[in-house]
């Protein structure tokens, strides 16, 4: 085992991270400016050719409610608002990476990992709509990229990461429990340090640093809460595949203080099957 | 039309029925041409059969799966073993199961 330490020093030096494309960064700045024009962050999106076309196909798609109808940039800005369309820019391209990731490792089903990701993604917007959390595009990006971790030990530590798969398999191990032992560094930290260097949000950068432990999230606790129940809630509903075949434990505070009742569950699962099989639906566009 | 497996789809194929989800959303719509790479996304989103254009071949692939609530049941305690001591864990399989077994039943109801 190498000590974690060192890892973190060799991610962190790595030049070749996978990047997101220079226009999220574009209209992030953008965003910041309330004098920004709907016009100036269509501009922006438009120079990403490959982005912009995706962002049309997504807000065409059932999961934003606007099949077919939006024509333009400009046009699913003034409809959606700035946030939305962000989120929507962020997906594109979070679906634009993993795909090209391609097939990473045998024991490592990246198809259904991904679906796992978009799931619990789908999952996190329910739950957040559920429990009146406002910035529920949000949680749907965190739940979408909680696990990005994963991605990025097979392509910085392909040896390590090929040890933690087979050893999951082997002995039916959750990932979470495995990979510390090989590494000493969980895929949160490894997924924060990529979530950094990409300038996500604060927000988004704990979720995905802290979903396994929401309580250590003293700034966005409740939108880790959200994508950490999500994260559970898609593994009991069998919607895809984490990385592991077992279900992580959930943290009892975080159920209390999100209060969902034995009453209300039922609804809630037919809310994430709902969402989910139309944010999957989605990806079958891109 | 015809049935046939999700594993079975090949190049060609026609839908000759859309698929629905397991929530009853539209994932592919009728006369939507396959190949086995759909045939492989929909075997992902657990989809076990779809009608496509053409006359009934045989009969061993009209084998419609229905699990049965020991089936779910049995599954269930796979995935959640080593956690159904905690309270939480136990809360959520029940209701995990319900909601399987219901839509499960919705899904026989639809089709018959």
């Amino acid at each position: 085992m190498r000590d974690s330490q060192s890892i973190q020093k060799a991610i962190e030096g790595v030049s070749n991270l996978p990047t997101l494309p220079v226009v999220i960064e574009k209209i992030t700045r953008l965003l910041q400016n309330p004098q920004t024009s709907a016009e100036e962050v269509g501009k922006a999106i438009t120079t990403d050719q490959a982005i912009a076309a995706k962002v049309l196909k997504l807000v065409n798609s059932a999961f934003y409610g606007f099949p077919g109808k939006i024509g333009t940039i400009t046009h699913a800005i003034v409809i959606l608002g700035f946030s939305t369309v962000k989120n929507i820019v962020l997906t594109a391209s979070i679906f634009d990476f993993f795909q090209r990731r391609g097939n990473m490792h045998p024991d490592f089903d990246m198809e259904k990992f991904w679906i796992h990701s978009i799931a619990c993604g789908a999952a996190s917007q329910a739950i957040a709509k559920y429990v009146g959390y406002a910035e529920k595009e949000e949680c749907f990006v965190g739940g979408l990229i909680h696990d990005v971790g994963k991605i990025v030990t097979c392509q910085i530590l392909p040896t390590e990461f090929s040890e933690i798969v087979t050893t999951v398999k082997q002995k039916n191990l959750l990932y979470y429990q495995c990979e510390k032992d090989v590494l000493g560094l969980t895929h949160q930290e490894i997924g924060a340090i990529l979530a950094q260097r990409w300038n996500l949000p604060r927000g988004l950068q704990n979720i995905v640093r802290y979903h396994h432990q929401p309580g250590l999230d003293k700034e966005f606790y409740q939108a880790t809460s959200i994508v950490h129940c999500a994260d559970v809630l898609v593994r009991a509903l069998d919607w895809g595949w984490g990385g592991d075949s077992k279900i992580p434990l959930l943290d009892h505070n975080v159920w209390r203080d999100l209060g969902i009742s034995d009453i209300s569950l039922g609804g809630l699962l037919e809310d994430i099957d709902s969402e989910a099989d139309k944010a999957t639906a989605m990806m079958r566009l891109m | 039309m015809r049935r046939v497996s999700v594993e079975k789809i090949e190049s060609g194929m026609v839908l000759a029925k859309e698929v629905r989800g397991r929530s009853g959303n539209v994932l592919l719509s009728k006369g939507v041409a396959l190949n086995p790479f759909i045939g492989r996304r929909l075997k992902n989103w657990e989809i076990v059969f779809v009608h496509v254009e053409g006359e009934e071949e045989s009969s061993e692939e009209v084998s419609a799966v229905r699990v049965s609530p020991e089936e779910v049941k049995a599954g269930l305690e796979k995935k959640f073993s080593g956690t159904l001591h905690d309270a939480i864990m136990k809360q959520i399989f029940a209701a995990v199961y319900q909601h399987r077994i219901q839509n499960a039943g919705a899904a026989t109801k639809a089709s018959t």
